[in-house]
């Protein structure tokens, strides 16, 4: 029997970890940190879909100086069918990156493995630098060696949605992050 | 686990060392303990742990153990809810239904017995 749909997405949050005032004070911080970083060095915005587009959107209207953006898809090991498929890029820059100063940035880092992938792919197209900026920070199952730049707010080990962040597609409109109750992945995916 | 880590073309290699632990009065070793991964690119060791609480405990004990003997030695203890936490991160609970089914090392079984 499928769950009753949730009259509001609100309704399957457990607690609200970050609230939106502090997420765009947050983010007012590291974008003019990063705009005075990069002041005169017209940085690539390198964001991976689909949870880091809140995050950039909000990140790149708090630095005023040029700057370009670019977006990526990377595959998730969750949607593969095979049991031997491996990582690939769903969709690949749209602008060449060489001899660039980019930002890569990330809504969340867990373990690490997609964005230590995408690393390596990124250094392979000869940019002038490359840097992390994630929101959160996730450290507890880091399985890869990832030095982040810029970090938001580092989290502790709870399953987070919202403010670009998923549960099966959905959350990601939150204006917040928050905690999803375990009975909505207890009783399996939310219907709707 | 071994899935995941190929799936992000992470090198690991499957029990490649055994550190000694315990020994008797005759120098002879009694405990040793051996990780079950080791990511080369990472010089870091994971071990996973199973849902029976017995023998995470026993599993705690040695991870304390070798990290007195052997400081410079990276582990991280990647418990059930850990890899529980990861499948709900990449939609695959059904994946864990199968794993959390089986004794010992759930994840490693799963995949070194070639099931899906």
């Amino acid at each position: 029997m499928n769950p009753i749909p949730s009259a509001t997405i609100h309704d399957d949050v457990e607690e609200v970890l970050l609230s939106g005032e502090r997420i765009q004070a947050r983010v007012a911080e590291l974008g003019a940190q990063l705009a005075g970083d990069y002041a005169g060095r017209d940085p690539v915005l390198v964001s991976v879909l689909k949870g880091s587009i809140v995050f950039l959107a909000d990140l790149v209207r708090q630095m005023e100086i040029p700057l370009s953006i670019d977006l990526m898809e990377v595959s998730s090991y969750g949607a593969s069918t095979e049991s031997s498929g491996q990582v690939r890029i769903l969709k690949d820059l749209s602008m060449a990156i060489d001899g660039r100063d980019v930002i890569v940035v990330e809504d969340i880092i867990d373990t690490g493995l997609t964005l230590n992938y995408l690393l390596r792919y990124l250094h392979d197209k000869g940019p002038a630098s490359i840097r992390i900026c994630c929101l959160l920070d996730k450290p507890a199952r880091r399985l890869a060696d990832i030095t982040i730049d810029y970090r938001g707010f580092t989290i502790p080990d709870r399953f987070v949605i919202g403010y670009g962040l998923d549960y099966d597609e959905r959350y990601r409109n939150l204006p917040y992050i928050g905690v999803l109750r375990p009975s909505v992945y207890g009783a399996g995916p939310p219907e709707g | 686990m071994a899935r995941i880590l190929d799936y992000y073309q992470v090198a690991w290699r499957y029990e490649p060392d055994i550190f000694p632990i315990s020994w008797n009065v005759d120098g002879v070793v009694v405990e040793s303990f051996a990780p079950d991964f080791y990511l080369p690119e990472v010089d870091l060791y994971l071990e996973l742990t199973t849902l029976k609480q017995s023998l995470v405990r026993r599993k705690n004990r040695k991870l304390r153990r070798l990290r007195q003997l052997y400081p410079e030695v990276r582990v991280k203890l990647f418990y059930a809810r850990d890899f529980k936490s990861l499948m709900l991160k990449y939609g695959r609970l059904d994946f864990l239904a199968d794993v959390t089914a089986m004794n010992g090392n759930g994840p490693l079984n799963a995949v070194s017995g070639g099931e899906d």
